[in-house]
């Protein structure tokens, strides 16, 4: 019971990953500053923003179901922290892992965004609709290739549990070199999922004002904010498991410094594509995403059979 | 207590704003842009432009009011959540300016709104403006 609620609370639960995200956002922040060559935000910026916005009035609109709009944050975030229990941070193992666990942890990835398009369907809205109309086009794009980016190393791996993955690619290090193509979708498919450039079409606050959370605010804004940056952390977390097989399982604390270095790249990297990239317009999202992700996701796929058929024989 | 003076420091510190135009020349406008381009990166002081009254926390208002924008700022100004504040940015927000006694407006910002901050100039700079959002902020200790 002590183990349980110390798992919950503290680590990995809500203080580790709330101030692992608040890390992750600043990060993601100022690297967007510099790489436009501007000074950015001080470090405490995410705290300031929480804590300002946990501390504001709450406005629920009078057509708004009142109930769902006020639990819906908190699904959001539970179920991005739920996803972060599954996946291997130093050692090989994470701290509850089973068979398949790869599944669960991308959908429950997915729960976030249904929660989304709940919110701003359920705030009734115009603004908000037509974002959550968008979150739903956007999700059926990325999620295809994102999932199969994954799939294909876990069918090399020949296990469908991510500690499983990890720790098949800890022992031969060299095949993480055939999830190359993964790496590249997953990394492109991540920026739909987090919803930020140049797939940030369901919030585009030039076109449709704040998009899906045009009528949150206060603390349940806050909340949204903190599940995307959880979602971002676990994101980054899954593709570092997976596509980076760096791990010391039997030093913790230099197994944790090269887990940063590894999920701090990944940010880098997201980081790099949102600032380079404009926004595109939705259906152009969504034929990028089956024409030319998608195939390469399958390309993946084959690759991975191809190397496991040589290597059986 | 400490809890009032972390709050008071979080809303120091994370001022979002919001645009309107309440009947102006568009170049206090242009000069408001100005300010939030990466030249002046009014990040470095937690300053976001949202497009939602929502999220916002100060009203960042332009030009004289017009009868036809009078209501649409009250609006807009009741969508935002408390603790709220309007900047009234150039002379005519401050004054009606040269529009004052026209048939069409109704006066400066200060007409319809409880205005926090005046920034006059014609059009007000954008260092102009970002000093008064840090001077409006600075108030806030107090």
């Amino acid at each position: 019971m002590g183990i349980a609620l110390f798992d919950i609370i503290v680590f990995p639960g809500f203080i580790f990953l709330g101030i692992l995200s608040l890390v992750a956002e600043f990060t993601d922040r100022k690297l967007n500053a510099r790489l436009q060559n501007r000074v950015g935000p001080p470090w405490y910026q995410p705290l300031a923003d929480f804590i300002k916005l946990s501390t504001k009035e709450t406005i629920v609109p009078e057509s708004a179901s009142s109930r769902m709009f006020r639990a819906l944050p908190l699904f959001a975030l539970a179920s991005a922290s739920t996803a972060f229990l599954y996946i291997p941070i130093w050692s090989t193992t994470s701290l509850f892992p089973f068979s398949c666990d790869l599944i669960v942890v991308l959908y429950l990835l997915t729960v976030p965004t249904l929660t989304f398009f709940l919110a701003g369907w359920f705030s009734s809205s115009l603004y908000s609709e037509i974002g959550s109309i968008r979150t739903m086009t956007q999700l059926f794009a990325y999620e295809v290739p994102l999932y199969m980016a994954l799939l294909g190393p876990a069918i090399l791996a020949d296990n469908w549990s991510i500690s499983g993955i990890a720790s098949y690619y800890y022992i031969h290090p060299l095949m993480a070199l055939f999830n190359i193509p993964g790496l590249l979708v997953s990394l492109v498919a991540a920026q739909g999922k987090l919803e930020r450039a140049p797939f940030d079409i369901p919030d585009a606050e030039t076109e449709i004002v704040g998009g899906t959370f045009t009528e949150y605010n206060g603390r349940f804004l806050a909340f949204f904010r903190m599940s995307i940056d959880v979602e971002l952390v676990v994101v980054a977390t899954l593709i570092a498991a997976v596509f980076f097989p760096l791990f010391t399982p039997a030093n913790a604390i230099v197994g944790f410094l090269i887990y940063l270095v590894k999920i701090l790249f990944v940010i880098f990297l997201l980081a790099v594509l949102r600032t380079a990239l404009a926004r595109l317009r939705i259906e152009q999202m969504v034929s990028f995403c089956w024409r030319i992700l998608a195939p390469l996701a399958l390309l993946q796929v084959l690759i991975d059979l191809i190397v496991k058929g040589v290597l059986a024989h | 207590m400490i809890v009032d003076r972390i709050v008071t420091w979080a809303r120091m510190k994370s001022p979002w704003i919001v645009h309107f135009n309440s009947g102006a020349c568009n170049a206090c406008d242009i000069e408001v842009l100005a300010a939030l381009t990466p030249r002046y990166d009014v990040e470095r002081f937690g300053i976001l432009l949202k497009g939602s009254p929502r999220h916002a926390d100060v009203l960042v208002c332009s030009g004289p009011v017009t009868l036809q924008q009078k209501e649409r700022l009250k609006t807009i100004y009741e969508q935002m959540s408390e603790p709220k504040f309007v900047l009234a940015v150039g002379t005519c927000a401050s004054s009606a300016g040269v529009f004052n006694g026209c048939y069409g407006v109704c006066g400066g910002v200060d007409t319809v709104l409880p205005v926090s901050a005046y920034i006059p100039g014609c059009p007000a700079r954008p260092e102009a403006i970002i000093d008064g959002v840090v001077k409006l902020l600075k108030s806030l200790k107090k």
